[in-house]
């Protein structure tokens, strides 16, 4: 067991690496490219056995990762952002071949405006997709999620592409103890991409990917592929459980922290559910029942997983990483969703906003969260979503208008 | 056949209706069969898609019927009207369909030998719907007519017009035929037979084929409106022009050395004809061939 | 970089009697397009890989019908050059690996409409080019966006009528210079071919294939349907095409530009005059009615004119 200090980019390059990836299509962006650099240093030295082409385009990479893994061979790529959503048509397309690969999303909020720093806007834009989605917290969760990724990706009851995604900066560029998993260990655990019959082989003729006429025939294959994505479900408790055997650390779909006898609960996905860790203690510790639930398989959406953990709790506040413009936080919704009907779910679903653009949110306002559930839940009331944002950053934001909009001297008197 | 619907849609809509027509949308195809829907109601129509209990059906091109992937007759049973531009009888299409529905024939023109080149067959088709409608008077129709094919010219819009009204006469005394059917029915219908749809293993849902050259049971022959037939007896055996020039490769050479046209997919583009060094091919007619072959001829 | 040449077809009684590519696609009677892709995959044979971008040719696979005996991948309008990489590349790893024999070794095939090759799917086969990819390249150009009903791209003609340029002057712009802006990566291989010079075009499929590296060819597509002409005038129309000096048929080898058919001349030294060409073409019915725009034709024979004056004999 080698613990060293590891980036989340290192981390993720060791897990392409201990994973025995064949090809990585590459393409560099801002919080990613560490990870293609690492990569292409250990290939050039002959440290890895791979093979590695930058591509012209995002847009060009994730249909060059797609085409190869539906000609036979185990691929990673990686990408953020804007580079994600350049390729979006083909990250669409690629789920719908069926084509089993590895991406990692460092997640970067989204222009306009543009920014480098995190939030979650970028892979909430590829749920639809029919991509797998794993949201890491730590260094270490993400070496260890490739590795789980390409089992479950690879699945013959999948066989779908998936996304591990990282948080930018709060993870890409910060180090982090990660125990490495041994490379002997790691190879077994993944084993041999066995592509069946997605191959390309003289006298074996194979058309993919063709046109298909008539809402009957595509219903099908959409539905299919939905159907395979839901698998991961059923397949994913056997996967984890070889993993924490061979490797010491479980996975669960769902982290629980402290969810025992919670009566207020943080639903949170991402790095920054580490700092709700915290905020969790200091509240037990001030004689609250308040416990986490971070989501780490956000697609497909552990509709079961959730209501068993959220049934009977008193109140819960959803924080949103993301904005889902003119509707709100994505995770909320998709919460209030699966546990509509419920007989015993929480009275109150609170939606917090938070995190955009690398935005800090404090303990102070993990505390808070919890006071206004309990008002809320005291008296019954329905709390309209909030965006966390304070009245220093507002002063903040007048000064730097000042500057921008000197010609305009009202916005002085505001 | 969009021009078709765009004339009797046109028809209702001046004889005051609501009305719905669009055609059946796929890639641009020059040769491929083409569908068109008209919906025409007092107030305004709500349904969409596919007409899955049609009134009447209009067929220009005879040989879809015999077409089964074209789906002409699906909805079509004895309270519908089916209507064929063809050089056969009602009788013959009632005993070969099989079909419980009104028959009606809409002769085709011979003087045309080759039936894409109709253009007025649109328009024929149009005003012989019309009519059977009951509810269009040959005056609107006559101003439908020139409104949708205004943009073509004077002439063009004249020369359709007699030949469109000659149809319109010709079935007027079937006028009313068709008529109005009401909404379906909410307590007596047939049930739609959902299924939980089973999970299939990656194999067989991925969108892959895993088979070679399964295009051939694809009848493209079908499209054809004009044949062409080898006269072996000047053919010179220069085999590779026509085999080579024929886009869909569906001249294939014999043992002997000799082009034999694979009818089953042959389009009927006739560059084969146009480009034969002795000019040993001729084009005839697709129905005419038919015939030929029916009665036992040999082209 | 040219491996020994071995052309087998000298002649045309030497072209491939039998056709592998399958009957029954859904293309439009009398497609260009189709044409010269048959012939190139009588003599490249199953041993491809074909990548698709969006296009008229897309439709040569629809579920569960394929006309091919080897690969068909479709990937996106703006990608198949992208998709030929990572097909390309997964070839050369398992080989590498020794999971697939030589035997398993296919050709990887891109075939593309003008409106990808000529457009959108430009940045991907510069990168293509520039990472020196080994594959063949056809672009069917039928002068327009053909799938979507002939809306004009940039490899339409001046004075084309086409859907999105429908007023009597036709396209206002000009013909994109696609071979000399492939020809400027200085690939392997570039060479313009046609359906109705089935010759000329089996002894560049026959020479290119014993070459490696990007390998492209641009094949003008006649195109009854977005053209405006009787499918059987297909053939004629491409040889006018040849004959009149539109399309010349030429090779980018080794740093230089070669013809392989120099239109030839009359005895008062005048080639077919473009608009015999013209004249078979409803696109082009503008120039001849309701009157002769003379200053119309003359101005595209200029321009032709001109081309050949540069090249020497």
């Amino acid at each position: 067991m080698t613990r060293k200090l590891l980036t989340g980019n290192s981390a993720a390059a060791w897990g392409a690496r201990l994973a025995g990836v064949d090809y990585v299509p590459a393409f560099p962006i801002t919080p990613q490219t560490e990870i293609i650099e690492d990569l292409s240093l250990w290939i050039d030295s002959g440290e890895m056995a791979a093979r590695m082409v930058t591509l012209e385009s995002e847009h060009s990479m994730i249909t060059a990762a797609g085409s190869a893994a539906t000609s036979g061979v185990r691929v990673f790529t990686a990408t953020s952002s804007q580079g994600l959503l350049y390729g979006m048509e083909m990250v669409y397309t690629v789920a719908g071949w069926r084509a089993p690969f590895v991406m990692i999303n460092v997640s970067r909020g989204l222009s306009s405006p543009i920014t480098l720093e995190s939030d979650h806007n970028d892979i909430m834009a590829a749920r639809d997709s029919g991509f797998l989605q794993i949201h890491c917290a730590s260094c270490q969760e993400i070496t260890d999620s490739v590795l789980m990724a390409y089992r479950l990706a690879e699945h013959k009851d999948v066989r779908l592409p998936a996304i591990v995604n990282q948080d930018g900066f709060y993870l890409s560029f910060t180090r982090e103890p990660v125990d490495l998993p041994d490379a002997e260990k790691a190879a077994r655990f993944v084993g041999v991409f066995d592509p069946e019959n997605l191959q390309f082989k003289s006298g074996a003729p194979l058309s993919q990917a063709m046109a298909v006429l008539g809402g009957g025939p595509y219903s099908y294959f959409r539905y299919e592929a939905h159907l395979a994505l839901q698998r991961v479900l059923s397949v994913y408790d056997e996967i984890a459980d070889e993993f924490a055997d061979i490797f010491g650390r479980r996975y669960d779909i769902i982290e629980s922290y402290k969810m025992d006898d919670a009566e207020y609960v943080f639903v949170m996905m991402g790095s920054y559910a580490t700092k709700a860790r915290d905020a969790v203690d200091s509240l037990c510790n001030a004689g609250w029942k308040v416990g986490l639930a971070r989501v780490r398989v956000f697609r497909p959406f552990p509709k079961e997983k959730i209501r068993q953990l959220l049934s009977g709790r008193r109140a819960v506040a959803v924080i949103d990483q993301n904005l889902s413009m003119g509707m709100g936080g994505v995770l909320h919704s998709e919460l209030a969703t699966a546990l509509y009907g419920m007989k015993d779910g929480p009275a109150v679903l609170a939606s917090y906003i938070g995190g955009l653009g690398g935005r800090d949110i404090s303990q102070q306002e993990f505390f808070e969260m919890i006071d206004e559930l309990k008002q809320a839940s005291d008296i019954g009331q329905i709390l309209e979503p909030r965006l966390l944002y304070t009245k220093n950053e507002l002063t903040e934001i007048r000064n730097l208008q000042a500057i921008a909009q000197a010609e305009h001297s009202e916005i002085h008197n505001k | 056949m969009k021009t078709a619907s765009r004339i009797l849609g046109s028809a209702f809509f001046m004889a005051g209706y609501e009305v719905q027509d669009a055609p059946r949308y796929g890639a641009e195809r020059r040769g491929a069969p083409l569908f068109a829907y008209v919906r025409a109601d007092k107030s305004p129509v709500n349904e969409r898609g596919i007409i899955s209990h049609p009134d009447l059906v209009v067929v220009s091109d005879d040989t879809l019927l015999g077409m089964p992937a074209a789906g002409v007759l699906q909805g079509v049973d004895q309270h519908n009207v089916l209507l064929i531009n063809s050089h056969e009888q009602a009788e013959t299409w009632v005993h070969r369909l099989n079909t419980a529905a009104t028959v009606l024939i809409l002769p085709a023109r011979e003087d045309v030998e080759d039936r894409a080149e109709l253009p007025y067959i649109g328009s024929s088709c149009a005003a012989a719907s019309a009519a059977l409608t009951g509810v269009i008077s040959r005056k609107i129709f006559a101003e439908a007519l020139g409104e949708e094919l205004k943009h073509l010219g004077e002439k063009v819009v004249s020369e359709n017009l007699e030949i469109a009204l000659s149809a319109f006469d010709a079935m007027s005394s079937h006028s009313g035929l068709v008529k109005e059917s009401a909404l379906p029915s909410a307590t007596d219908y047939q049930k739609p037979d959902w299924i939980e749809l089973p999970f299939d293993d990656a194999e067989i849902s991925a969108p892959a084929i895993h088979a070679g050259v399964t295009s051939v049971q694809v009848r493209t022959g079908l499209w054809r409106t004009m044949r062409p037939v080898i006269n072996y007896e000047r053919c010179s055996g220069c085999w590779w022009v026509c085999s080579t020039y024929c886009p869909d490769g569906a001249i294939n050479v014999t043992s002997e050395g000799l082009p034999d046209i694979d009818y089953d997919h042959c389009k009927g583009c006739l560059v084969c004809v146009a480009q034969c060094p002795p000019q040993a091919i001729e084009s005839i007619p697709e129905h005419i061939a038919k015939e030929n072959e029916a009665s036992g001829v040999s082209a | 970089m040219i491996k020994e040449s071995v052309v087998h077809i000298h002649r045309m009684k030497d072209m491939p009697s039998s056709h592998l590519l399958g009957t029954g696609t859904p293309m439009c009677a009398g497609c260009g397009g189709l044409e010269a892709l048959h012939n190139m995959y009588d003599i490249l044979g199953e041993k491809t890989v074909f990548v698709n971008a969006a296009g008229c040719l897309t439709l040569l696979s629809v579920y569960p019908f394929t006309p091919f005996r080897g690969g068909w991948l479709y990937t996106s309008m703006a990608s198949a050059p992208a998709g030929a990489q990572g097909v390309r590349d997964a070839m050369d790893i398992r080989l590498q690996k020794k999971q697939i024999t030589e035997e398993d070794n296919m050709e990887v095939v891109v075939v593309t409409g003008d409106g990808s090759a000529y457009g959108m799917g430009l940045s991907a086969t510069s990168g293509a080019m520039d990472r020196n990819l080994d594959f063949i390249y056809l672009c069917y150009d039928n002068e327009g966006y053909g799938n979507t009903g002939q809306q004009y791209s940039a490899a339409t003609p001046h004075a084309a009528l086409t859907s999105t340029s429908k007023t009597s002057h036709g396209y206002p712009g000009f013909k994109k210079d696609l071979f000399a802006i492939w020809a400027a990566h200085n690939p392997t291989y570039v060479a313009t071919i046609i359906g109705a010079e089935p010759l000329d075009l089996a002894k560049k499929i026959e020479k290119l294939r014993t070459m490696k590296g990007p390998r492209m060819l641009i094949a003008l597509a006649p195109c009854p349907t977005g053209w405006d002409y009787d499918p059987k005038l297909s053939v004629e129309i491409g040889r006018l095409a040849v004959q009149t000096g539109v399309w010349p048929l030429k090779e980018y080898i080794d740093g230089e530009v070669i013809h392989t058919k120099i239109p030839k001349k009359d005895k008062s030294g005048k080639r077919t005059p473009v608009e015999e060409y013209l004249k078979l073409q409803g696109r082009f019915s503008h120039l001849f009615h309701p009157q002769r725009d003379e200053r119309g034709i003359a101005e595209i024979q200029a321009r032709i004119d001109a081309y050949w004056d540069k090249v020497s004999d």
